[in-house]
């Protein structure tokens, strides 16, 4: 597939609006101004394209606008871009912002424009700091060219796009944390209902779409929905995904590829990521971020890569980070690594996600330094089942045990091995102590 | 339940069956069991209703719902995950189940979580006892924990003051908020808020804040466990060996309903009774903190002076020695000679039977102050609805007023007594601590200028030591009577334990200086006095009973009436 969200990355100062509008820039905003569309008919197109968020959920973005009530009681709607891209193994929105920080822009008149808003926000992780200053030059840029501020391109259409800097929170990510967060309050996800297409900032109705569904837009209204519907693996998983590698992979990185992508492909492809460095074995995937239960090496067969496909296989796609392990990882060590992660970003609130998330930590941290007892590890699963499905306001208790959790299910041997000899069974630290015991 | 309205009489042929009625509540069902709750209710509330216990830590009545203490899920009928009751909207037909095995889980689950870190310290703990932790690990915890690690300790946050009155300790905190909703949200002064995050968050002020606001200790009453605790009750008593009792602020004309917390004849704090139309479910810190003043007591005894000489006396001699002036007095120059100060702080039945006294000698002068609230203090409290404002140091000016405590056609007042205008011969002051004016010198020195002076306190003052008679009177805790507060609602005060002897309630002194100058027998009590009262004052007459009653006592940390409000 030629590269569509990704077509300019590669040029010098791509992300600037001269080289923009050459290669065909705002042509979509012009379109739709100069054959006066409706905002329904932009949302029609983007609903008739089967784009679903790129955020983690896949939830279908035209049918997320049209929750929009017809009648907002005089409120403002906003549209609010979420760039809070704090998922482990997630780089994706980061490029697309800081290298075409125009396709967002443009994205985001048109959307705004289907569901009627006049002020939109970029929630940008504070991390991000060029990202920041790239979106807030590109905005500026769009402002003087005419495609942002009063009357765009003299449709009589006015839209203030600002960007906001978080500070560097991975709940922050989740909608409605987000959106506490860009009002000025601590980054805590609210109790829904009411869903923020009815209440969300400033109690006005809200929506929240990810960096990458919002760039795909401009193409759908360029080249049809019928174009878009077609890339794929089916009607359902439909479009060009930005696919993030990393692990022990010979070349790390983001990939676009169509909807559907084989997951060994992606993995073993030559245009991707090109086999496993120094030819070791596959031992675990995780197929969609840190909050994606582990897949085994037999589960990485016929796995196409969409919301369908992987879910079909007991996971999810998420954001489409793929983080691939080698049979030198130990299973353990990685399960420790994401909960201290999850215990860190945990927002507190809850009591099953502010105490399970550290006791997982803590338990995983004693069974890998080699004091764990045979029962942590049913005591890991309880934990595990006590924290989620329901127990919470949001989903990032259900995120944060997608690693313990799976990994005790699918690699159980492992960790009883480590009980055992107080040792990983592979990785560096395999022999240590055996060596320890032999002396 | 006496309202049903019975079937109509007579009504022999089968009626048709009446329309049915616009209903302004929903039938939920608790457990298959179908309730009639109001529409505005809480789910948790209305399962008290129902007779029905959904634990809960973070859910309070009168703050917003955040639902993330998670303890009070419950299944609802057609939504397959389980669900928090707090935040789950009230609709006809609600289907509620709060005792299957699942909910069971979650609830021990919730506990396992919500004590892995806390230090169960409870046998130093001020908390314990009227603990909602203790009571739902009780009730809905598992005995033992799987937790092997170590517990969370939060250095240099723990055992701290955060304010005058608040000390803070974050190793037991559970972090349900009430306490920073408080201050957002009732008090309107925000000092609290969450710091840090996930396992580490904890509460506590603002950088350079501090917990310093008139409400301040009621942060500590909606705490669910030690978190917050009081200093000044701190370590004084285990709550179990206290006893409650109903009655009212002294501080104020607000008249907010408290309780009184005793053990042994000494008050050790108050706390809050719930009345949505006065203080609802809080107090002011001033008003709180007077507890401690009910056990000031520096006059044991009757004493009376004879020349320059001072001795002590039995109470009824003593008595008797102010009767025989009074009588002299009014047979030499008649009853204006005779001057009656009654008391804001005193009841409406001590005041009403001192007028009634004053009345049997056709004397028309009596009066009775009271001192604004001043100096910065405010003495206000959110109710339900709206703020109540209240203006008098003393509660009970406005129904010492009703009770006739003012000079009557062709009598005086202090004022004139004060500005020399008025000369009694004889002065009986029903409370030591009238007004501040009892510790003025110009004020003493003019009340002096009497023949015989006659005084009842408790506390010795300018005004004790300069009278000729000083009889022992009780304090609120030992006495028992009704107040008028600033809206007109006539409240009751309940005796906590009985004054120990010779000490006696004002109005029992009343009543002994009634019989003896010839009013009555001297048996009068305050309920008998309230009947005399509703039937000769005309506002007072109809009285309802659970306007008098006010408040409800709650146990400290749980906030739910299982009633309708």
């Amino acid at each position: 597939m030629e590269p569509v969200l990704t077509r300019r990355v590669g040029k010098p100062n791509s992300h600037a609006i001269d080289g923009y509008l050459e290669d065909g820039g705002y042509a979509s905003v012009k379109k739709i101004f100069s054959e006066s569309w409706t905002p329904e008919r932009v949302a029609d197109e983007v609903k008739k394209a089967g784009l679903r968020g790129r955020g983690g959920a896949g939830f279908p973005t035209g049918v997320k606008w049209g929750f929009i009530p017809k009648d907002t009681k005089g409120k403002p709607v906003y549209l609010l871009c979420n760039a809070d891209e704090s998922e482990p193994g997630t780089f994706k929105d980061r490029l697309l912002m800081e290298r075409d920080p125009h396709q967002l822009v443009e994205g985001m008149i048109l959307s705004a424009y289907a569901i009627k808003c006049r002020t939109a926000y970029i929630y940008i992780r504070g991390e991000f700091y060029d990202g920041a200053r790239i979106l807030d030059r590109a905005i500026e840029e769009a402002y003087a060219k005419g495609f942002l501020g009063e009357n765009i391109l003299g449709s009589g259409y006015s839209l203030d796009l600002y960007v906001h800097r978080g500070a560097g929170a991975y709940i922050c990510g989740e909608e409605t944390g987000l959106i506490e967060s860009l009002e000025g309050k601590r980054g805590q996800p609210r109790i829904k209902p009411p869903f923020p297409a009815v209440s969300g900032v400033f109690a006005a109705p809200t929506i929240v779409n990810n960096v990458e569904t919002l760039c795909c837009v401009p193409h759908i209204i360029n080249r049809g929905a019928e174009w878009f519907a077609k890339i794929g693996r089916n009607e359902k998983n439909t479009g060009p995904k930005l696919y993030c590698i990393s692990g022990h992979v010979n070349r790390p990185g983001v990939y676009e590829a169509a909807m559907g992508l084989q997951l060994k492909d992606l993995i073993f492809g030559e245009a991707y990521a090109r086999g496993m460095r120094g030819g070791k074995a596959v031992k675990a995937v995780i197929p969609g971020g840190a909050s994606a239960n582990m897949l085994t090496a037999a589960e990485i067969e016929d796995c196409p890569l969409d919301f369908d496909g992987v879910a079909a296989k007991g996971s999810m796609l998420g954001s489409a980070a793929i983080i691939v392990m080698n049979e030198d990882t130990c299973i353990v060590d990685a399960a420790r690594n994401l909960s201290k992660f999850f215990s860190h970003e945990s927002c507190g609130q809850c009591t099953p996600c502010r105490e399970g998330t550290p006791w997982l930590y803590k338990v995983l941290d004693r069974i890998e330094s080699g004091e764990g007892r045979m029962e942590d590890i049913a005591l890991l699963e309880r934990i595990c089942n006590q924290m989620a499905n329901g127990m919470t306001i949001c989903v990032f208790a259900d995120a944060a045990i997608a690693p313990p959790l799976s990994s005790v299910l699918k690699f159980r041997d492992e960790y009883r091995h480590h009980v055992e000899h107080r040792r990983c069974l592979v990785g560096p630290r395999a022999g240590a102590r055996a060596e320890l015991a032999a002396v | 339940m006496s309202t049903n309205p019975s079937p109509p009489a007579g009504s022999s042929a089968a009626p048709a069956p009446p329309p049915p009625p616009q209903k302004d509540t929903f039938t939920v069902l608790f457990d298959g069991k179908p309730v009639e709750v109001p529409k505005n209710m809480n789910l948790i509330e209305a399962a008290r209703l129902a007779g029905i216990e959904i634990p809960h830590f973070c859910f309070h009545p009168r703050l917003s719902v955040v639902g993330q203490c998670r303890m009070c899920l419950v299944e609802i009928e057609g939504i397959p995950k389980i669900q928090a009751a707090c935040t789950t909207p009230l609709k006809d037909g609600l289907s509620v189940k709060t005792t299957t095995d699942k909910v069971k889980a979650c609830r021990a689950a919730n506990m396992e979580f919500l004590l892995i870190n806390h230090p169960l310290d409870c046998p130093i703990c001020d908390q314990a006892g009227e603990c909602t932790l203790q009571d739902n690990s009780f009730g809905y915890g598992d005995q033992l924990s799987n937790y092997d690690e170590a517990k969370r300790q939060y250095p240099t946050f723990d055992r701290t003051m955060i304010g005058p009155h608040v000390i803070a300790d974050m190793t037991r905190c559970i972090q349900c908020t009430r306490c920073i909703r408080f201050t957002h949200e009732i008090a309107g002064t925000g000092e609290l808020t969450f710091l840090d995050r996930g396992g580490r968050t904890l509460v506590w002020t603002h950088a350079g804040q501090a917990l310093d606001n008139p409400w301040s200790a009621c942060a500590a009453d909606v705490c669910p466990v030690g978190a917050l605790t009081v200093r000044e009750f701190r370590f004084r008593s285990r709550v179990w060996y206290l006893e409650k009792t109903p009655s009212l602020c002294p501080g104020g004309n607000v008249g907010c309903n408290l309780s009184i917390e005793s053990k042994d004849s000494v008050v050790y704090r108050f706390l809050p009774r719930l009345n949505p139309e006065v203080n609802d479910y809080w107090l002011c810190d001033y008003g709180r903190f007077m507890s401690e003043s009910l056990n000031d007591r520096d006059i044991h005894k009757a004493t009376v002076r004879e020349g320059t000489s001072v001795s002590d006396a039995i109470v009824p001699l003593a008595v008797e020695r102010v009767a025989r002036e009074i009588r002299a007095t009014i047979e030499t120059t008649g009853p204006s000679g005779v001057f009656f100060l009654g008391s804001a702080h005193l009841s409406n039945e001590e005041n009403f039977l001192l007028r009634q006294v004053a009345d049997h000698l056709a004397c028309a002068n009596r009066d009775a102050v009271v001192d604004k609230v001043e100096g910065g203090r405010q003495c206000r409290i959110k109710a339900q609805k709206e703020w109540v404002e209240g203006d008098e140091e003393a509660p009970n000016h406005r129904g010492a007023k009703d009770m006739g405590m003012s000079p009557a056609a062709g009598g005086y007042g202090l004022d004139a007594v004060l500005s020399g205008k008025a000369a009694p011969e004889v002065i009986v002051v029903a409370d030591a601590d009238f007004s501040r004016l009892a510790n003025d010198p110009q004020t003493v020195a003019a009340l002096r200028k009497a023949r015989f002076l006659a005084v009842a306190g408790r506390n010795a003052n300018a005004l004790t030591r300069a009278a000729d008679v000083v009889l022992p009177a009780a304090s609120m805790a030992e006495r028992e009577g009704t107040f008028t507060n600033v809206q007109g609602r006539v409240q009751r005060f309940q005796r906590a334990f009985l004054p120990k002897p010779p000490i006696r309630p004002v109005l029992e002194l009343v009543a002994m200086l009634g019989r003896m100058l010839g009013y009555g027998d001297g048996s009068q009590t305050p309920p008998g006095v309230l009947e005399q009262i509703a039937t000769e004052i005309p506002a007072y007459s109809n009285i309802r009973p659970d306007e008098l009653e006010g408040g409800r006592l709650l146990r400290k940390g749980d906030f739910i009436w299982g009633g309708v409000l």
